[in-house]
């Protein structure tokens, strides 16, 4: 049954990942194994879940969910994302002292950071790929694009939604 | 007490529907106000308090946005409260997002989107570059982290493993390595 996978799935993402883009390698890994979705369509969940309210992950969710089963989808998709919020920060609020003291959760961080580290420098390579080539061969339009994105973002500090508007209209006009 | 407390969700319920009508550029945005509303406002809560449920979200698995509600929640009104904060705060991007996928889908094949999704798409790598740059200070503590990185690369990209099962490898690694480093340290 779709819904159940889609909630399972999205569970599974959420209790290994700890916000923000740490989740699009596990989002972009989960979707292509299930084939619910091409490296493209991951793509543009991110640029669209970037320019949109609320968090990365939900949004990703709610967008994966109702792209592969409709709003039930979106529903259960949603439903998985939250569940580490639901049970094991219910219960961290319950027995917030004792919980304060556990070190557990910060000794596996130690080694969990590195490896989100990881893999988003994975997924660079992975969606590089698949946005930069077209038909076989690189695109050097795209990879302009990419390079001017790069500049706004990093070397002065463009907001991600202006970044992407300019994206756009630099795609509408290189890109026909 | 409890009285009092359950007279709190409909404002728990009303405010954070308004945070999640504004919660652009993640979690710290909504933990600026929930500052203002309820630390400053509403002395529901203290700064310490606050500081205490952002750094403990961060180190809960899931979303941190999630967590700091259900934290922030059940201190103001026990598990109803917390319920409340995590649906007032999910429930607008919710439906937002429910939106924009429908009309994502009816427009996408249109040629003027596809070309300029084309040029949004060529963005996407940047964006990303540039959040693994803001994330490198934070969790790149020694030369430890940079072996586990590597290795979760290269794992991710030439071997079949899921992610899930990565992560879970990173999880153990970083409880043997603290082990073994406390360990050093009392000989």
């Amino acid at each position: 049954m779709i819904y159940l996978e889609l909630f399972i799935s999205f569970a599974l993402i959420g209790f290994t990942s700890f916000g923000g883009m740490s989740m699009i390698p596990l989002i972009n890994d989960q979707m292509i194994s299930h084939r619910w979705m091409t490296m493209q369509e991951v793509a543009d969940i991110v640029a669209i879940a970037e320019m949109t309210p609320g968090p990365l992950g939900l949004n990703c969710a709610t967008f994966a969910g109702h792209r592969t089963a409709g709003v039930l989808g979106a529903l259960s998709a949603t439903a998985g994302v939250l569940l580490p919020s639901v049970t094991v920060a219910l219960l961290a609020a319950a027995f917030l002292a004792r919980f304060r003291e556990s070190r557990i959760l910060g000794r596996a961080l130690y080694g969990i950071r590195p490896v989100a580290i990881g893999m988003i420098a994975a997924i660079i390579v992975q969606q590089s790929m698949s946005n930069y080539v077209v038909a076989g061969s690189v695109s050097p339009a795209t990879v302009v694009i990419g390079a001017v994105s790069l500049v706004l973002l990093v070397r002065f500090k463009w907001s991600v939604p202006g970044t992407i508007a300019v994206a756009a209209a630099m795609g509408l006009l290189l890109c026909r | 007490m409890q009285k009092q407390q359950s007279g709190r969700l409909p404002d728990i319920l009303k405010t954070f529907f308004k945070f999640g009508c504004f919660t652009f550029g993640g979690g710290w945005s909504i933990v600026a106000q929930i500052q203002k509303e309820y630390v400053e406002k509403k002395h529901w809560i203290t700064d310490e308090q606050l500081l205490d449920y952002t750094s403990m979200a961060r180190s809960i698995p899931g979303l941190m946005i999630g967590n700091t509600s259900i934290l922030f929640g059940y201190q103001a009104a026990g598990v109803p409260g917390a319920l409340a904060a995590l649906l007032g705060i999910t429930l607008p991007p919710f439906v937002i997002m429910i939106g924009v996928t429908f009309i994502y889908s009816v427009f996408r094949d249109n040629p003027l989107v596809a070309s300029a999704m084309t040029g949004v798409r060529a963005a996407v790598v940047p964006i990303i570059i540039s959040a693994l740059l803001k994330l490198f200070k934070s969790g790149m503590k020694d030369g430890w982290c940079y072996l586990i990185a590597l290795s979760a690369m290269a794992l991710c990209l030439f071997s079949g493993l899921s992610n899930v099962l990565i992560v879970l490898l990173g999880a153990a690694a970083g409880l043997l390595i603290t082990e073994v480093k406390a360990r050093h340290d009392l000989s």
